[in-house]
């Protein structure tokens, strides 16, 4: 007699049931789990440092004369530089286009009965005044946007100088150390105001003296940032000198 | 071996290399096989001890052992083990009996060589493909820690060909090897706990047929 009988009748039901557990796996492993991996959106970045300066060299046209000299020489009230090329253009402009229509007027004024020349004459007023407006609006976004980058610029020398006098605070100078001397450093933040990297430039001559101050700038950490973190590409790379007071 | 970023479940497997598609591949057939076995062998004990209980109920309510000879002869197909344990040991009695000038002691002795011959029979089914399961349950995380040894081997190749070197070129490597060995133990793991589930049950059985034959020892010495 067959002694295997009676795992016959299992045979086809325990394949059923071995494959139903395969699927159940296989589809638990594949729904019910996310695989796909996000990439961080962190990588985005955005360089706001060129942006002002840039915009500023391709748009500010050949100065008139008396503008020139406070623009090229000094950086440091970027607003009054500004607006005064900015002005000095549209008026020039101005007056091109108020000449050139005049001119014309009057080559065409025999042929034109009154009524068509004064037609003509309120389209070419209109027409003046709309290019007038449009380019007060340009000088007005222009000087919008210089005074945006004066202001960073004047965060950027205020929080300079507070990391500056944070760090000052935390030198410890060795006795003896002559107030001439100056050590300069080259030093790489991280968001949140961590040090990452510090390098010494230029030493001061005194080798305790530029010990001390990297251990300040160490000490210093964190270093206060400005609270916009768009601002933080000005300061990722400092350059920072100390003198003994 | 090219730097995947798709970390999606089928990409896995298809961008792996051959080999590791191979040890996925074997632990797939071994891991369906092993769970046949398992289904099989619930069934197969399942049924074997059903049929035990019914037919020491049966022959403990019934004294007469002719009757369930005759039973079990019209019914074989649906004889369980220790009904045929029964069967051939009866049938060897009656036949030693019915030659004349054998001694007790003779008869009793032939009586259990039979029974005993059909038990063991009946063991090495019940205790079939067990070796199977255990074999698996020991040997397939092996081969699937294999796949993944050879997976990385790869990923780490590949990475000596990338300048520089960042985590996201070597993790979908190791991700993919990595299943090699998730296979591995999904097929490992049932497979050891059946192991050891059903060879208990098969001791329980085979201690229950035992005692059953020595009970029935008795009972047939007790005849005239």
């Amino acid at each position: 007699m067959s002694t295997l009988a009676y795992s016959e009748p299992y045979k086809l039901s325990a394949g059923a049931l071995a494959l139903l557990v395969h699927g159940v796996f296989f589809t638990l492993l594949y729904f019910g789990f996310s695989w796909q991996m996000q990439n961080p959106q962190g990588m985005v970045v955005d360089i706001w440092e060129d942006l002002p300066q840039s915009e500023e060299a391709a748009v500010a046209p050949p100065p008139p004369p008396q503008a020139e000299p406070v623009r090229t020489e000094q950086p440091a009230p970027p607003r009054a530089v500004k607006s005064a090329p900015a002005k000095a253009e549209i008026e020039l402009k101005a007056k091109k286009k108020t000449k050139k229509p005049k001119e014309e007027k009057e080559e065409v004024v025999a042929r034109l009965t009154p009524k068509q020349l004064a037609a003509q004459k309120a389209a070419y007023a209109k027409r003046l005044q709309q290019e007038s407006e449009q380019q007060a609006r340009e000088a007005e976004r222009l000087a919008q946007a210089k005074e945006q980058a004066a202001a960073a610029g004047r965060v950027v020398d205020e929080y300079v100088a507070k990391i500056s006098a944070k760090i000052r605070r935390n030198i410890v100078a060795p006795p003896g150390v002559s107030s001439k001397i100056r050590a300069e450093f080259d030093v790489t933040l991280l968001p949140g105001g961590q040090v990452m990297e510090t390098e010494l430039t230029r030493s001061s001559g005194n080798n305790a003296y530029d010990s001390a101050v990297e251990r300040a700038i160490l000490k210093s950490q964190p270093l206060p940032l400005p609270p916009d973190a768009a601002m933080f590409n000005r300061f990722r790379d400092l350059h920072l000198k100390f003198s003994p007071d | 071996m090219e730097v995947t970023h798709d970390l999606s479940f089928l990409p896995l497997i298809q961008n792996a290399s051959f080999l590791v598609q191979m040890v996925m591949g074997m632990l797939l057939l071994v891991s369906m096989m092993s769970w046949w076995y398992i289904f099989l062998k619930m069934f197969a004990i399942r049924q074997a001890r059903s049929q035990s209980d019914a037919f020491e109920e049966a022959f403990w309510a019934n004294p007469d052992l002719n009757k369930l000879y005759k039973d079990y002869l019209d019914d074989s197909d649906s004889a369980g083990s220790l009904e045929r344990i029964f069967g051939a040991g009866y049938a060897e009695f009656v036949k030693l009996k019915k030659k004349h000038g054998m001694d007790n002691a003779a008869v009793m002795d032939g009586t259990r060589r039979a029974m005993r011959a059909t038990y063991q029979r009946e063991m090495d089914v019940l205790e079939s493909h067990l070796s199977f399961l255990a074999t698996v349950g020991s040997v397939s995380p092996y081969v699937g820690l294999f796949g993944t040894v050879w997976g990385i081997m790869n990923a780490f190749r590949g990475l000596a060909n990338v300048g520089q070197a960042t985590l996201a070129h070597v993790a979908p490597g190791i991700a993919e090897a990595l299943v090699a060995t998730a296979m591995g133990l999904f097929a490992a793991i049932p497979a050891v706990v059946a192991y050891n589930r059903y060879s208990h049950d098969t001791v329980r059985l085979s201690s229950r047929f035992e005692s059953f034959m020595e009970e029935f020892s008795n009972v047939l010495q007790r005849q005239p």
